[in-house]
C-alpha cells in the first residue's frame, strides 16, 4: 500500500501543471535536454575554430646567415636552423636537412662525404641524392639570395634545382 | 500516466522515488544549488577549453590571456564564459547557503551535509582566487604575495605550504606552475568529488529531485 502512495506521488509530479498551462513538468525537462543538446551541436564549429587557430605560432620562413665560407667549402650547418650551406666554385647552395622518408633531420658525415639519417638509416650522397635506405628522393635545396653586405638570405619554403647557384 | 520508454537503470536509480512535495517548489529553493553545479559543468568544460590555450608563468601566463582574448577565433568568448561562471559560482553557492540556513535544512538529518557544504563553500572560493591569480595581470601579483605571506605566519609548515601552493609568483604576476595544477587539478577534482557525495546525500537525506 505504501509503495503505490509513492507511486502516485511520483505521477503526479510528473505532470504537475500540464493542466494549467500546457506544460508538463516532463516537457520542460525534455526541452532543457534538447537546448542542451543543439547548444552542444552548434558550439562544435566554434571550438574546431578556437583549437585549430595557430596565428599564435612565430613562423620564420627566411633565414639570414652572415657567410665567412670561402669559395669550395664544404657543408656549414646555419646555428639553430635545419639549413645547411655550401659555397662552390659556381657559388652558393642551400640545402634543407629534412631526411625525404619521414622528415627526421639529417646531419652531414664529412669524413665520409655522406648524409645519414638518424631515424631509419637513410643515406645521401654529398650532393643530397639517396643512396641507401628507405629515402626516395634527394634533400631539398632551398634558394639563396645574397644580399649587398654578403649576408646570405635563405627562403626556406622556395625549393630550387640541384643546380641553382647564387652568384 | 504514460509508459517510460527509456530504460536506463542508472539514472532512475539516480532519482528518488518520492520527493517531498514543498522540495519542488522554486520558491522553497530557488535552484541555487543546481544553478551552482550548472555553473560548475560550465567552468569545467570552458576550463579544459582554456587549457588548450594557456600557458603559466610569469610571462607566459599574462601573454596566452593576451593572445586568448585577441587573436584566438572564439577566444575571449571561452575566456569569458568560464570568468563569469566563475563569479556566478561565488554568488550562487553563498545564496544557496544563506537559502540552507532561512530553511533550517542544516538541521538534522542534513548536519553533516552542511559540512560538506562549507568545504565546498571553501573550495569555490579557493578556485576563484586562484583563477584571479592566473590571470597573470599586476593585481594578481600583489594578491599571491600577500597569501604567501599570510601563509608563511603559519608556523612550522607555512612557508612549505605556501611554495607547494603558490610556487614562487612574482609580484607582478601570480601565474605559476603550481597555481595552474592546483586550480586544473587538485581544487578542481576535489570539489568535483566532494559535489558528487554532496548530491548523495541530498538525496539520501530526501531532499530535491535532481534533473
Amino acid at each position: 500500500m505504501p509503495r503505490e502512495q509513492e507511486k502516485l506521488t511520483v505521477t503526479n509530479i510528473e505532470n504537475e501543471g500540464a493542466e494549467a498551462t500546457g506544460w508538463s513538468r516532463r516537457a520542460v525537462l525534455r526541452l532543457g535536454w534538447i537546448s542542451v543538446l543543439a547548444s552542444g551541436i552548434l558550439s562544435l564549429w566554434p571550438i574546431t575554430k578556437y583549437l585549430s587557430n595557430q596565428a599564435g605560432l612565430v613562423q620564420t620562413n627566411s633565414i639570414t646567415f652572415e657567410s665567412k665560407l670561402e669559395a669550395g667549402s664544404d657543408w656549414y650547418k646555419v646555428p639553430n636552423s635545419r639549413v645547411w650551406v655550401k659555397r662552390d666554385t659556381s657559388g652558393y647552395t642551400a640545402l634543407l636537412a629534412n631526411c625525404t622518408h619521414l622528415g627526421c633531420e639529417v646531419k652531414y658525415h664529412s669524413e665520409q662525404a655522406k648524409w645519414l639519417c638518424p631515424c631509419h638509416g637513410s643515406s645521401y650522397d654529398i650532393e643530397g641524392r639517396p643512396v641507401g635506405g628507405p629515402a626516395p628522393k634527394a634533400l631539398q635545396r632551398v634558394a639563396v639570395q645574397i644580399r649587398k653586405d654578403n649576408t646570405l638570405t635563405i627562403e626556406v619554403n622556395k625549393p630550387v634545382g640541384m643546380d641553382v647557384r647564387a652568384i | 500516466m504514460t509508459e517510460r520508454k527509456t530504460n536506463n537503470s542508472f539514472l532512475n536509480h539516480l532519482r528518488p522515488r518520492s520527493v517531498p512535495r514543498r522540495a519542488i517548489s522554486i520558491l522553497y529553493t530557488f535552484c541555487l544549488g543546481g544553478l551552482s553545479f550548472l555553473a560548475f559543468i560550465v567552468l569545467g568544460f570552458t576550463g579544459i577549453l582554456l587549457m588548450f590555450r594557456y600557458q603559466p608563468g610569469e610571462q607566459n601566463g599574462f601573454n596566452s590571456i593576451v593572445e586568448l582574448a585577441s587573436v584566438v577565433p572564439y577566444g575571449s568568448f571561452f575566456r569569458n564564459l568560464h570568468y563569469w561562471a566563475g563569479q556566478l559560482m561565488v554568488v550562487s553557492v553563498s545564496l544557496h547557503m544563506v537559502r540552507v540556513v532561512w530553511t533550517r535544512s542544516y538541521k538534522p538529518p542534513k548536519q553533516l551535509n552542511w559540512v560538506v557544504g562549507v568545504g565546498l563553500l571553501l573550495l569555490t572560493l579557493i578556485l576563484d582566487f586562484t583563477g584571479y591569480l592566473l590571470r597573470g595581470s599586476q593585481e594578481s601579483g600583489a594578491a599571491a604575495t600577500v597569501a604567501v605571506h599570510i601563509l608563511n605566519n603559519l608556523p612550522g609548515i607555512g612557508p612549505s605550504l605556501a611554495y607547494i601552493l603558490f610556487g614562487n609568483p612574482s609580484p607582478v604576476s601570480g601565474s605559476t606552475l603550481n597555481v595552474y595544477v592546483w586550480h586544473c587539478v587538485g581544487f578542481a577534482f576535489a570539489a568535483l568529488s566532494l559535489q558528487g557525495y554532496h548530491f548523495w546525500r541530498v538525496r539520501r537525506d530526501g531532499g530535491v529531485r535532481p534533473l
